[in-house]
């Protein structure tokens, strides 16, 4: 990004009151859940149901709760974390990869069928992921393949038709075609031309299809829940939603889970919190500038 | 885009080919007349791995007990996930026709959902035929089909009754309500002395309150639905009486209408917006640990009646487990839900230790069960309260064979418009053409009722 000139002050955007109370409004609608979910954490489950909700009760137990959190159940929530991790981490690696492949495909090569099937990634962005959970259960069961980790990764990696789309828009204009012909010339193979020249010019909308893959497959609930029967392979969200159930059930001791379910959210959001703010500086344009004359 | 390619092809959409997966689906089990006991016996000695889906905590201690009267066969407990998610688990897993449970937990409102697929085993000829007088006869007839099959075996339950605030009570000098007359008359006493206060809070979005309060009110809507027949019938005189009953005391703004269950309505719990909460027999436990601070302030009572000196009932949730006929082993994943459900050891453990309210006689006499006193309801009997009202729990009523998608237009229908102290009959009258609609859609024949 590069410095704008400072213009002479009279010809400032004049800022809008509206706009601006708008978008006070628009952020505290986003971050009062957030706000909500650090306050609750700190508090015992009695505490939780008899103060106000929107602020501190008088003793701060979230190291208790957190505590709690990671030895309930024999430690289940930290496997769940690591489960989680590993599911989002190895789909938005491999999703990425295909992704960018597909796209700067698409993008720059001449074959036949190219339009055809780019309309059918356009087709399939179309569909809600949820509705292909049953057909990709049928699928993986018949593979014998259910209740494995690759029922999670291999879906995931290849379920955001998005990524392709996104990246072959992003090729298409970042990667100039003059680029690829003096790699040509050089003698350097496509695959090389890829992975050296060209490829690294889409590491931006690398880093947005990464950062989008890994969030969605964190967040996903009902692939794993459908997919999954083994407690040691459930994610973050199906082990959560467990506890919540068993939370929200008559049992004597249902009350304790409480605290659990909301301290053990407040954790879960941390990760994705971390990878936003590692992969966001990627998220520089302009790399391409000066590599050819145009 | 290069030029080569502009207009070459027109639309060609991804063609989707059909898999056929049927082929090695597992076929259901016919259910044979008769299994003798020696085959029985027999499988009972062979080893066995049995896969049971449930969200009930603490139900390895049952399944220990049964592995140790049957060291041979094997249980593998999985919980996932509760209601609609572990619904969604299972209907998939039967579609794929592999990886279903062969015993599941399953709501006595969704059984029909698993019988109108012809997915639930008969397990009469498994020895559940004898089971029947060992059971409170409503719930019996919970888990029996038209032809007298035994679909289910039951394994908790929850009869409605009345959880109140006797300090509140006392304060303003409001005895007992009898009959839903009195309770709306208290109610409108009580909030004119403390407008802070509610007699009660009548949830909108909580079709199974609604649910039980037409059972108690004499409604069957459902009543005589057999296969593809579905008759629907909510809006009879009995389901008016009580829609017109709630909404006029939201109208009159004498009862809240906070959605239950969430964070707001547990805080009121506690701070004592409410001097009712009208449960089922899981509630007192569960009160106890989330309004804590209440505690030694409740007392149980009967639910009001419609009709003075009456005592009827209707029951608030409650679960069986029933086995699937996709299963490799039917007897012995018939003699899994028999055994845990019925075993004395087991259904004592789950009555005293699970808190689940138990749905057989033995337990409901055992003064072991009912004697039990608890110190949040200042010493009260709770659990002798509620089996006396378990025997008063009238056994017709008939669950739709879809009930989640009746819920699921109970809330914008009957459920807002009652909160809102709207036309009562209106929201029943559109309740009704939602679910004959969704039920045509279905390919049900629909009988509706006037």
């Amino acid at each position: 990004m590069s410095a704008t000139p400072v213009k002479p002050r009279k010809a400032r955007p004049k800022r809008s009151t509206i706009l601006t109370i708008g978008m006070l409004a628009a952020a505290a609608y986003f971050l009062l859940p957030l706000f909500w979910l650090v306050v609750a954490s700190t508090k015992t489950t009695g505490d939780l149901f008899s103060t106000f909700g929107l602020w501190f009760a008088g003793e701060n137990n979230l190291f208790t709760n957190i505590g709690n959190t990671f030895t309930a159940d024999d430690g289940a929530f930290g496997q769940w974390l690591g489960n989680s991790l590993l599911y989002a981490v190895a789909s938005a690696l491999g999703g990425t990869f295909l992704a960018a492949l597909g796209g700067y495909g698409f993008a720059k090569y001449r074959f036949k069928g190219n339009r055809a099937m780019f309309m059918g990634v356009l087709g399939a962005m179309a569909v809600p992921s949820t509705a292909l959970a049953i057909p990709t259960y049928l699928l993986f069961s018949q593979a014998g393949l259910t209740d494995t980790p690759w029922a999670i990764i291999l879906p995931s990696m290849a379920s955001h038709p998005f990524g392709l789309y996104f990246m072959r828009i992003y090729a298409d204009s970042a990667v100039p075609d003059e680029l690829i012909e003096s790699g040509r010339i050089d003698g350097a193979g496509d695959f090389r031309i890829f992975f050296q020249v060209t490829g690294r010019l889409l590491t931006p909308a690398i880093a947005t299809i990464m950062l989008f893959m890994l969030v969605q497959t964190w967040n996903n609930y009902f692939l794993p829940l459908i997919m999954l029967n083994d407690p040691a392979l459930y994610p973050v969200t199906v082990g959560l939603a467990n506890w919540q159930g068993q939370a929200a059930s008559s049992g004597g001791a249902s009350g304790d889970y409480i605290p659990l379910v909301v301290t053990g959210s407040l954790i879960s959001i941390f990760p994705l919190i971390v990878a936003f703010l590692f992969l966001q500086r990627y998220w520089t344009t302009g790399l391409v500038s000066g590599s050819v004359k145009q | 885009m290069t030029p080569r390619f502009r207009r070459r092809t027109g639309l060609a959409a991804a063609a989707a080919s059909p898999f056929a997966f049927a082929a090695c689906a597992r076929q259901p089990v016919e259910p044979p007349e008769h299994v003798s006991q020696a085959q029985i016996d027999d499988a009972m000695r062979t080893p066995t791995e049995l896969n049971f889906w449930t969200w009930v905590p603490g139900i390895e201690k049952q399944v220990a007990l049964f592995e140790e009267a049957y060291p041979d066969i094997k249980v593998k407990v999985t919980n996932a996930a509760q209601g609609a998610g572990h619904y969604a688990k299972i209907r998939t897993a039967l579609r794929a026709g592999r990886g279903a449970p062969d015993v599941a937990q399953i709501e006595y409102e969704m059984v029909p959902a698993f019988t109108i697929t012809d997915h639930l085993l008969d397990l009469r000829p498994y020895g559940a035929g004898e089971l029947e007088d060992q059971f409170v006869e409503w719930v019996w007839a919970q888990v029996s089909g038209a032809n007298g099959e035994v679909w289910a075996i039951p394994q908790d339950t929850g009869p409605m009754g009345m959880l109140y605030r006797a300090d509140i009570f006392d304060a303003h000098g409001i005895e007992v309500p009898a009959t839903w007359e009195a309770f709306a008359d208290a109610a409108r006493t009580l909030h004119e002395a403390d407008p802070e206060v509610y007699l009660t809070n009548f949830p909108p979005s909580q079709g199974a309150f609604f649910s039980g309060a037409l059972w108690q009110g004499g409604a069957d809507p459902f009543a005589g639905s057999e296969g593809p027949v579905l008759k629907v019938d909510v809006v009879s005189e009995a389901a008016q009486r009580v829609a017109d009953y709630w909404s006029t005391l939201a109208a009159e703004g004498v009862v809240s209408t906070d959605p239950d269950f969430s964070d707001q309505w547990y805080q009121a719990a506690n701070r004592g917006k409410y001097a009712t909460w009208l449960t089922a027999a899981w509630g007192p436990v569960f009160l106890q640990s989330t309004a804590a601070s209440t505690s030694g302030k409740w007392r149980a009572a009967p639910l009001p009646q419609w009709e003075s000196g009456d005592e009827v009932a209707g029951n608030w949730g409650g679960s069986t487990n029933g086995v699937f006929n996709i299963t490799e082993h039917p007897i012995q994943a018939a003699v899994f839900a028999q055994f845990i459900n019925t075993d004395p050891e087991c259904t004592k453990a789950m009555a005293t230790e699970q808190f689940l309210f138990p749905p057989t006689k033995a337990l409901l006499e055992d003064p072991e069960f009912t004697g039990l006193e608890l110190e949040f309801y200042g010493g009260q009997k709770v659990n002798e309260v509620f089996a006396q009202i378990s025997a008063t729990v009238s056994p017709d009523f008939q669950w739709p064979p879809f009930n989640d998608q009746v819920r699921a237009d109970y809330g914008p229908t009957v459920g807002s418009t009652i909160a809102a102290g709207g036309d009562a009959a209106a929201a029943l009258g559109d309740w009704q053409d939602r679910i004959a609609e969704y039920a045509e859609f279905q390919g049900f024949t629909v009988e509706e009722g006037s």
